[in-house]
């Protein structure tokens, strides 16, 4: 993240107080830099107002690929390059392909899938985390907001934030 | 001599007299413009001609394939016909003993690596058997003695030649006895030096003695036709045959001949239903027994009376004289001797008892029914037993008086297998000249002062007359391996004559049988080494008959057999592997599982179920019980085998085992039951009637079998079997042809599938095996371990089931009558009826091997065949466990070049590894290997047709096992070839294609139908020739 | 105080806070190791370096050293293989499926069981290599590589081959979605982390999880994606497995029946390993709070069902060997019933399918003794199924002549305890360096299965 930056730090220690506080702080048209929590708060998307991911559509194309290159590699191998009598079956055998096939499309959907779900969300080895408050992975929700983003002032922020029911508000400077 | 290795072709270059130097150059080529000249008369072509006159040349290139050479050495002139890669055959004689066949030896680069039968042959007719097979690996046997000893010191030919006439020359001039101790010697030539030898020093006779003697038949036939011979008999003349104990397909005198002439008898066909009916009367389940219709469990102490009462009951039926012997209860009996009567003249009664008496009984059964001249011949007798048990025993005991000055055993080992060792021990001691020509520092060998070691009868030029007028020749096929010498050679040197036994062999044809049959002698010489066989007419006079005193042989027989005889009985039998043990250190055949109790690596005491359940014996997985067992006096443990078939109250006991001295493979294998064998009559008997006891158990013995359930459990789809009867009957359909349900009603299997199936548009290679004239003696199996370089895998191994022999042969029993339940099934007869099933892989057309096989590894060839392709195997066996037929074979281990396999003698040891055959790969460790229908014969044969521009016919190609059996109930050929004999065989459309074939004849049937894997492979249904009231249940 | 929810018991007790829970889990993982881990890990390297020396053997000399023969190719070897593989299942099935049928008591067992699978399919993995005859060649041979000898390619028509797709697309899923599940609990350990190194290597495995809603929803969409995949994977990889043998046309093998009884006997066994595994962590490192009773009740519920199912399984395959009139059918099935191998149907039989009936009773059902010792009982009962199914029908198939038995060498048992060793080693290793139980998850549960948070106000 580019620095320079100024954040104030909301820190909630319950998920259903955080919930409402976005729900507050959204209304007064303040612009949540993003929400840390130490597990997925259910229902905080739809708060903070993210669309539905699309990535099961990815995991679907990634699935399908699977599926043609299974079938055209085996009709090549079996029926086209090097065509064998084995047990006197037919060189292009489907009934015999379709478990290879599963398996490859199961495959590629999967890898396919979490690679682009690791991309879109930079993560990879010793890729630096953005840490508003360390224990935002252990028992603190953490609200981030950027200060450039919004015209509200640093204290009218934090008392915002102390209303809807923030622990502790800090300054966190990038 | 020195140490610095020479490799010499004859004693003639040692002693580098002139005549060999002259030869050496004009040896053969000098008759090259004759022959050209004589090319009109096409009888030898220039390439045949050249090919055998080739010999000599490549005989003096052979020196590169000798045993120790490292590398390959290029042949810089190449000789006229050694073509690398390119097969020569000679040939040759096989004779040991009084044992015979003629063989075409097939040799590579100069080494003979096979041996298959010579057509050429009217007796042996091309067939061979596993001894047979098997003898190109004792060739190669790194215990052979590789020069002269003298008192077990290695020393040089001179020594040997110098002193042994020395002293052979002093004990004639004291007039001392000199004797020549051989077994029977069928070459004439042989014959010739040897006497030349006895008139040189005098006093000299020449004792000849059999293992497994004959004796009682020469004596019956001298005394009663006045020839002392075993006459030659033809099985192929009778439709009733009866055999008292004689084992003629196995072991019994003549076996390949006798199963050529006997398999002729059971061959049916829709054409012709008629076939030859087989009683057999026996203690043991022997393997001429296993294949006879009627067989009947005879203890030894009734065998006398029972060949009587046949006499008698035939004397009846054809109107003779009786004679006065005791009744005994023999089933069968009389309709033996109903059907005999029947066939007067077209039938032949055998006995395989050394008991004089019996002899003159069947020889005076099968003169009243007219069987001389025609089954049986007399003029033409056989050579093959000329043993004369007296004077061995005369030998012996003058030799321990001390009479005897010389004795010179002649390729006998009569220490071991005579069972008078110990007497010959001492009896050596007094002699002052022994000699020994064996081969290996056997038993007797290593007792003798000198041995002069005799070539292997691969480097041999010899001749043999099995029959009286029929010879063959033996030439060698590669040159001495080792500095051992011809005993021919020796006998002459020794004689004081300089010429090589080469030139004496052809002098003496010269003189006996060249009659200018051919231009010149040579041309003679060289056609009938060619052909290998040479046959002259002899004329048929009649035989006088003497008559004999039968009622003196009445009473002996009621005085040496019993009717009924209390105690135990034991009978020694050989087995078709090892016979009487002058093959014992031959791994294959040790390996070779006994057709019958399907045992490998031993020789046991066959024993009756109701003996094992007295004394508490249970077999399981080949684990058995040690019993006591006493013999006059003398008690040993044995490990019993449970026999079905065996008489109550008798034992079986194998000759040939528990040898000593006979190398690493035989030594310490089995036990020695030669020393009890006893004599009746002045010969030796091998039977035993009393005096012999089994008291208890004594621990537990692992036999290897590789067989151990016994019955089919009255599985039809694998075993089919027919009454003669039935069969004859019209419009006769097999009993059992399965058929699969479907929406469409019942279909047979072939008819179902879900594939096209893909067509084999040139040739489609396949096999039909008669069960029927298959007689189980397992020549295939040998023949196809010397094809395929099949490893030995030793007795541990075995135990394990790990066999490795592609061929097999399954030997099933038969149930009780009526067993229903699969426990029944499970237990054989008490004396079942046998079946043998040859099998090898089925070259399955929708094979489940090759689905399963991740790698393809195994697949199928364009023309019908079943391949393993050996590099890319890894060795999952998914295919061998997918198997219906379980006829794949894994390498669990490195089997070559491996110091735990060193019994494998081909594949461990430079010497060894000359007999493989380089165009088979020899498998390495974690590859699947089985039956590849010999595709290397199938290339080779394409290609010789291609070469010749012509279409490829029936003798192109023929697999080892096919080759080999002499029965001829293997059948290999092209389906997809209308003309050929399989096709006939099976009786197929011309038109069809299909890769699946339908076949009409109506005895062919595919093991396990329905499982629809459309084998390659046809089996015939098995007729037995038996009436419906005997049939089981 | 402790409120109890009406619908289910809790699934965490003992008024635990979220740091509680990260506190809890993660200690293990700072802590120095404790002695019983230490004796624990000890026993599984010396398992682990005597079946080496059998292994090694093996692979020097060949598998001639195992008791097989020319009737049966396979015996211990693909039996032990079988077995893992069936182990195997149920780490990824208490993930995916109770995760798409939203049960949250899989939260406490699931990390451990996904953790597990992994290991059991690597010792599975182990025997398929080393059973053939050139091990270092099938390593690789089975993959459909282009190679210098031209075209060359694999068997699609084998059900090996299947079999290598199935296994190698399972371990990966499987890893991966294990691995995923871990990042944000390893995250949770790197912020808690106070040596370098720790940091460090932590640092490295959490993929910088910040933790963020947006992350968050991501992942939960993967994570549900994965399960969706996962679900029939794990059902097709004992179908495929149950292949082998089922497409083959040896009696005993040839059976339509084999897939659906394969896996339910794969997920009977891998419960019974999860649970044999849980009840030891759960000891050793206290965790009776995550893992209540109520999840092993629940656990053994599902070992009841797939005990009978399995018995269902067996009778049924004897029922259609006599129906299909087929006298090998029939006879193999007699034979494995009466015949040598008798012994080895009948504990398949008490094992399988007497023993999980104890379960109908609450007492045995709750009763961790119990439950242990039936856990460890239906796995032998599952190693016998396996070896009734591949030596009793191999070793009486078709042809009497070639009727067999096997009887196995030390090898074949070394190799057996040399895939323990492996799979424990790992195991402990696992539970000291990984956080045993899904802190997020758990996390997620703990209000809304325990009032806990709400009372505190």
């Amino acid at each position: 993240m580019e620095s320079g930056k100024n954040f104030i730090v909301g820190i909630f220690d319950d998920e259903s107080v955080l919930l409402s506080a976005v729900k507050k702080i959204r209304g007064s048209d303040v612009k949540i830099h993003e929400c840390y929590t130490p597990y997925p708060v259910h229902g905080l998307d739809d708060e903070l107002g993210y669309k539905r991911s699309r990535i099961s559509i990815a995991a679907f194309m990634f699935g399908i690929t699977g599926t043609c290159l299974a079938f055209l590699m085996m009709i090549y191998m079996m029926g086209i390059d090097w065509p064998m009598i084995i047990g006197g079956k037919d060189h292009i055998a489907i009934p015999s392909f379709i478990p290879v096939v599963f398996e490859v499309t199961v495959l590629l959907s999967a890898l396919g899938m979490v690679a682009t779900f690791f991309v879109i969300s930079n993560l990879k080895p010793y890729a630096k985390p953005v840490t508003f408050d360390i224990r935002s992975t252990d028992d603190k929700h953490v609200m981030a907001i950027d200060l450039a983003k919004n015209k509200k002032s640093t204290n009218e922020l934090s008392s915002l934030l102390k209303d809807s029911g923030a622990v502790e508000i800090n300054e966190k400077k990038f | 001599m020195s140490n610095q290795k020479t490799y010499w072709k004859g004693t003639e270059q040692l002693t580098n007299d002139p005549s060999f130097v002259k030869n050496a150059e004009k040896e053969f080529p000098e008759y090259l413009p004759i022959n050209e000249g004589k090319e009109s008369n096409g009888s030898t072509s220039r390439r045949d001609f050249l090919k055998l006159m080739g010999f000599g040349v490549a005989a003096a290139s052979l020196a590169a394939c000798e045993a120790p050479v490292r590398k390959a050495i290029p042949y810089l002139n190449k000789p006229v016909d050694v073509d690398p890669g390119i097969p020569n055959y000679y040939a040759s004689t096989y004779s040991v003993g009084g044992d015979y066949a003629s063989i075409v030896v097939k040799t590579r680069e100069g080494r003979p690596i096979k041996i298959e039968g010579n057509k050429n042959s009217a007796i042996t007719q091309g067939g061979v058997n596993a001894q047979v097979e098997a003898s190109v690996l004792s060739l190669y046997d790194q215990e052979r003695l590789v020069g002269p000893l003298k008192e077990g010191k290695n020393t040089d030919w001179n020594t040997i030649d110098k002193e042994v006439t020395e002293q052979l020359q002093a004990i004639s001039a004291e007039g001392g006895q000199i004797r020549i101790v051989s077994n029977t010697i069928i070459s004439p030539s042989t014959l010739k030096a040897i006497n030349k030898m006895a008139e040189k020093y005098g006093n000299t006779e020449h004792v000849m003695y059999d293992a497994v003697s004959q004796n009682g038949m020469l004596a019956a036939n001298e005394s009663m036709f006045g020839v002392k011979a075993v006459p030659s008999y033809d099985f192929s003349k009778a439709n009733t045959i009866v055999s008292f104990g004689a084992d003629f397909l196995g072991t019994w005198i003549s076996p390949i001949e006798n199963t050529k002439q006997y398999s002729k008898t059971r061959k049916v066909s829709s054409e012709d239903k008629t076939m030859s009916r087989h009683y057999q009367f026996e203690a043991y389940l022997s393997l001429t027994g296993s294949n006879a219709d009627y067989r009947t469990t005879v203890k030894p102490s009734q065998e006398g009376l029972a060949v009587a009462a046949l006499y008698n009951e035939v004397a009846k039926m054809t109107g003779n004289a009786p004679i006065n012997t005791n009744k005994v209860e023999i089933a069968n009996i009389t309709n033996a001797a109903r059907d005999l009567a029947s066939n007067r003249g077209k039938s032949l009664v055998v006995a395989g008892s050394n008991d004089t008496d019996i002899q003159l009984l069947v020889n005076g059964i099968n003169s009243m029914l007219n069987n001389y001249g025609t089954t049986i011949d007399l003029n033409q007798h056989s050579n093959a037993r000329k043993g004369d048990d007296a004077s061995f025993i005369n030998f012996v005991k003058e030799a321990n008086a001390g009479n005897i000055k010389a004795v010179i055993f002649y390729n006998a080992n009569p220490v071991y297998d005579t069972g008078m060792g110990e007497e010959i021990k001492s009896a050596l001691e007094k002699i002052s000249l022994s000699v020994s020509t064996s081969d290996r520092n056997d038993e007797t060998a290593h007792l003798v002062k000198y041995v002069a070691p005799d070539h292997h009868f691969l480097e041999s030029w010899n001749d043999a007359e099995p029959k009286k007028g029929h010879l063959s020749l033996a030439q060698p096929t590669i040159s001495p391996l080792f500095k051992t010498r011809q005993a021919q050679d020796s006998f002459l040197t020794w004689s004081g004559d300089k010429q090589e036994y080469y030139n004496f062999l052809r002098k003496n044809w010269e003189d006996e049988h060249f009659s200018g049959q051919e231009p010149t002698f040579d041309i003679f010489w060289d056609k009938t080494l060619y052909n290998g066989v040479f046959t002259y007419n002899v004329e048929s006079s009649d035989i006088a008959v003497q008559n004999v005193d039968l009622s003196a042989v009445a009473n002996r027989i009621n005085k040496n057999y019993k009717p009924n005889n209390t105690g135990l009985e034991v009978t020694f039998y050989q087995k078709v592997s090892i016979g009487t043990g002058h093959h014992a250190n031959n791994p294959w055949l040790q390996e070779l599982p006994d057709p019958i109790s399907k045992a490998t690596w031993d020789n046991y005491a066959t024993i009756s179920q109701k003996m094992a359940n007295d004394l508490g014996i249970k077999i399981f997985e080949g684990k058995t019980s040690m019993i006591n067992l006493t013999i006059n006096g003398k008690t040993m443990e044995v490990p019993a085998l449970v026999q079905p078939g065996q008489a109550i109250d008798t034992i079986g006991l194998a000759l040939g085992y528990g040898r000593n001295m006979a190398g690493k493979v035989a030594n310490g294998v089995g036990f020695d039951v030669y020393p009890f064998l006893t004599q009746l009559n002045g010969t030796r008997s091998y039977a035993l009637t009393s005096g012999v006891s089994v008291d208890g158990t004594a621990g537990s013995y692992q036999l290897a079998q590789t067989q151990t359930h016994q019955t089919f459990m009255g599985r039809e789809t694998i075993i089919q079997e027919a009454l003669l009867e039935d069969y004859k009957k019209k419009g006769w359909e097999r009993d059992f042809q399965p058929h699969i349900e479907t929406s469409k009603g019942k279909v047979k299997p072939s008819k179902l599938t879900l594939w096209n199936g893909h067509k084999y548009n040139n040739h489609h290679w396949g096999l039909a095996i008669d069960l029927n004239s298959c007689t189980g003696c397992a020549a295939c199996t040998i023949a196809c371990q010397s094809e395929n370089n099949i490893p030995v895998v030793g007795k541990a191994e075995v135990v394990m089931r790990r066999d490795m022999q592609w061929m097999r042969v399954d030997r099933y029993y038969s149930s009780q009558q009526g067993a229903e339940t699969s426990k029944e099934l499970e237990v054989a007869a008490e004396n079942p009826e046998v079946t043998f099933q040859p099998m090898m892989c089925q070259h399955c057309n929708n094979a489940p091997c090759e689905t399963v096989c991740p790698v393809a590894a195994t697949t199928h060839s364009s023309e019908g065949l079943n391949q393993m392709t050996y590099n890319r195997c890894v060795g999952t066996r998914y295919c061998a466990n997918n198997c219906p037929y379980k006829v794949r074979r894994f390498n669990w281990f490195k089997y070559h070049d491996n110091s735990n396999f060193d019994k494998n003698l081909s594949m461990n040891n430079t010497l060894g590894k000359m007999v493989l055959n380089p165009d088979v790969t020899v498998r390495s460790r974690g590859v699947m290997e089985k039956c590849s229908m010999c595709v290397q014969r199938i290339q080779a044969g394409k290609l010789k047709a291609k070469k010749e521009k012509r279409e490829l016919e029936d003798r192109d190609v023929n697999t080892a096992c096919a080759s080999a059996c002499p029965s001829d109930a293997i059948i290999f050929g092209d389906l997809n070839n209308p003309n050929s004999s399989i096709s006939k065989y099976l009786k197929l459309e011309a038109s069809d294609s299909e890769p699946i074939k339908e076949v009409n004849n109506e005895r062919a049937y595919h093991v396990l139908e329905e499982l629809r894997v459309a084998p390659n492979v046809w089996y015939m249904t098995k007729i037995r020739n038996k009436d419906k009231v005997n049939t089981k249940a | 105080m402790e409120v109890t929810s009406p619908v289910r018991e809790v699934l965490v007790t003992g008024n635990k806070t979220y740091h509680d829970v990260s506190h809890d889990i993660c200690r293990h993982v700072e802590a120095k190791p404790n002695p019983k881990w230490m004796a624990a890990m000890a026993l599984s390297l010396g398992a682990l370096f005597t079946g080496g020396y059998a292994l090694a053997i093996t692979l020097w000399d060949g598998i001639g050293m195992w008791g097989l023969n020319k009737t049966i190719g396979w015996a211990w070897d693909i039996t032990n293989f079988v077995w893992w593989v069936g182990i195997g299942h149920a780490g990824t099935l208490i993930s995916a499926v109770l995760l798409l049928f939203r049960q949250k008591w899989r939260t406490s067992i699931n990390r451990a069981a996904e953790a597990m699978t992994i290991f059991a399919v690597i010792c599975a993995l182990l025997f398929p290599l080393i059973h053939t005859g050139r091990p270092w060649l099938s390593f690789y041979w089975f993959v459909p590589i282009p190679n210098t000898w031209g075209s060359l390619w694999v068997n699609f028509h084998s059900p090996l081959l299947w079999d290598f797709f199935a296994i190698s697309t399972y371990f990966t899923v499987s890893l991966v979605f294990w691995f995923i599940g871990l990042i944000p609990d390893f995250a949770t350990i790197r912020d808690r982390a106070t040596n370098k190194i720790s940091k460090a290597i932590y640092g490295a495995l959490s993929f910088g999880w910040d933790g963020a809603a947006k992350t968050w929803q991501r992942y939960e969409t993967v994570s549900l994606v994965l399960a969706g995949l996962a679900t029939p994977l794990v059902l097709s990889v004992h179908t495929i497995v149950s292949m082998d043998f089922a497409t083959s046309v040896i009696p005993g093998w040839h059976t339509t029946i084999f897939p659906p009884y394969f896996v339910a006997g794969a997920i009977f066994s891998g419960f019974a390993m999860v649970l044999t595994l849980m009840l030891v962590t759960r000891k050793v490192y206290n965790l009776e709070d995550y893992i209540t009773i109520n999840h092993i009740e629940l656990m053994n519920i599902i070992i009841m069902i797939t005990g009978s199912i399995v018995g269902v399984a067996y009778i049924t395959e004897l029922f259609m060997a006599w129906y299909s009139g087929v006298q090998y059918e029939q006879y193999a099935f007699l034979n494995r019933a009466t015949g040598p191998y008798w012994w080895a149907y009948w504990a398949m039989m008490t094992c399988n399918v007497i023993s999980p009936q104890l379960f109908w009773f609450k007492k045995i059902r709750t009763s961790l003794w119990a439950t242990f010792i039936l856990s460890i009982v239906v796995n032998i009962g599952m190693w016998f199924e396996r070896f009734v199914i591949i030596v009793t029908s191999l070793h009486r198939d078709y042809l009497p002549s070639s009727w067999a038995m096997f009887s196995p060498t030390i090898y074949d048992m070394g190799i057996y305890l040399f895939s323990f060793g492996l799979f424990f080693t790992l195991f402990f290793s696992f539970a000291k360096f990984f956080p045993v139980i899904n802190m997020a998850e758990i996390k997620s549960v703990l209000k809304s299965s325990s009032g806990e948070i709400e009372n505190k106000k």
